[in-house]
């Protein structure tokens, strides 16, 4: 296999790692060496050329090439069995609706959240189990992870740089997080967005930081949803009142009092896009009343529709927990769902 | 034991734009603004608009505001360019 990129000789392994935080390569932790035979590995396992184009940044017109991301894939801890999903992220990511740049460049800060659905979970060892969200397992660590780097080396995006986050938050390293199928009742989140039954595919959405709520009182959906719907409620007074895609994390606990009561996915979604929803003048109370006008009886919904939030079910099995992941900025970026492998809903050629 | 390993940045990064022609002197030039329309950049602008008038005698200032602050400029602003000696337009926050 034909590589092009530029090779560099180093001494030994620290020599590597010297080399890459000196060039400004890396998210600041040590990096597994790219070397040409684990790069074309991965290459080799998702039977991509090296010169493949995954897609093109349209604002600065920066290629983001097969080899290129295996490279980076490869620094960040990836295995060849990773590399499908690192792929199907980064073309998600492309896709006009994500606005990747806007969403990479903010003075928001916000961070790549990726769900992945379907068998590759199980075939790769990703984990929506304990720990979810947070250093679970080895997949969603190092694919996340891959995600961070490429951006910083492909697409330049470094702090300071093309990056002007005024705070980041640990999701920058990686926020990668693989959905508990086999111990839920409910749809898949794939399944949710469009994605056929079985079809391992793969969600990416602009997102904030985890904010974690816990409610063990009760039992009833409405009263856990809830606790949901105030957080929500809270980040439109503290953050922004945009509305835009919300992730919601719920752990077993939680999700089996809601399942014992029949609920589904839409019926989650209904009724927090019912309820997390505040006037304008909540603004005055926190901070923020130089901005409520003569607005301050309009209402602001934390969805523009129910079908804006991701449900995810994932986390341990135990406690009484759960997490909304609000959206970087409202509605400009908006979620993308892809299958990894496939093409869902693909027209045929044009011309 | 040594290593042989690959450049990781995007060698392929299209190049940079380059800067236009530098005007002489302001005086009788029409100026456009590009604002994102961020808070910040009302004051921003409006400053250099007075600026501008008063102290460097442009014969005018078109102010234009992306609808999106987070993405390029709409077309029709872009399209409006030509029309313009020069153009102001970065980040404000």
């Amino acid at each position: 296999m034909q590589l092009e990129s530029k090779i560099y000789e180093a001494a030994d392994i620290g020599a590597v790692q010297e080399l890459y935080h000196s060039n400004g390569w890396t998210d600041g932790l040590p990096v597994v060496p790219p070397t040409r035979d684990a790069v074309a590995a991965c290459l080799e396992w998702t039977m991509l050329p090296p010169d493949h184009l995954i897609g093109i940044e349209p604002v600065r017109a920066m290629p983001v090439t097969a080899e290129k991301l295996a490279v980076n894939a490869v620094m960040a801890g990836c295995l060849p069995m990773h590399f499908p999903v690192v792929v199907t992220a980064m073309t998600a990511m492309l896709d006009e609706k994500f606005l990747l740049h806007g969403a990479t460049a903010s003075t928001g800060g916000c961070a790549v959240f990726i769900v992945i659905n379907g068998p590759i979970r199980l075939e790769i060892g990703a984990s929506g189990g304990f720990n979810a969200l947070g250093n679970s397992d080895r997949a969603t660590a190092v694919i996340g992870r891959a995600i961070r780097l490429a951006l910083i080396n492909i697409l330049e995006v470094r702090p300071g740089g093309i990056d002007r986050s005024t705070l980041g938050h640990p999701g920058k390293f990686t926020y990668c997080v693989a959905e508990d199928e086999e111990d839920s009742t409910w749809l898949p989140l794939a399944q949710v967005r469009g994605m056929p039954p079985g079809a391992s595919s793969v969600t990416v959405m602009a997102a904030q930081a985890p904010r974690q709520i816990m409610n063990e009182w009760t039992t009833d959906p409405r009263e856990i949803l809830e606790t949901f719907a105030a957080e929500m409620r809270a980040n439109l007074r503290h953050y922004s009142l945009h509305a835009g895609n919300y992730a919601i994390v719920i752990p077993k606990q939680l999700r089996e009092h809601i399942q014992a009561a029949g609920w589904s996915k839409a019926d989650i979604a209904a009724f927090i896009h019912e309820r997390a929803r505040i006037p304008r003048r909540e603004w005055a109370d926190v901070g923020k009343g130089a901005v409520v006008r003569d607005r301050g009886d309009t209402i602001y919904p934390a969805l523009e529709s129910q079908d804006h939030l991701l449900v995810v079910a994932a986390g341990g099995p135990a406690g009484g927990f759960g997490a909304i992941i609000p959206p970087w900025l409202g509605h400009k970026s908006q979620a993308v769902t892809m299958a990894i492998g496939a093409c869902v809903d693909c027209g045929p050629p044009t011309e | 034991m040594s290593f042989l390993v690959l450049d990781p940045t995007n060698e392929r990064a299209p190049p940079l734009g380059q800067l236009a022609k530098r005007p002489g002197s302001l005086r009788g030039k029409t100026v456009g603004f590009i604002s994102n329309g961020k808070e910040g950049t009302k004051g921003f602008f409006a400053h250099l608009d007075r600026l501008l008038r008063e102290e460097f005698c442009v014969a005018a200032v078109v102010s234009r505001t992306k609808s999106n602050y987070s993405a390029p400029a709409d077309g029709w602003i872009v399209g409006e360019v030509a029309n313009w000696d020069m153009v102001v337009t970065g980040i404000g926050d």
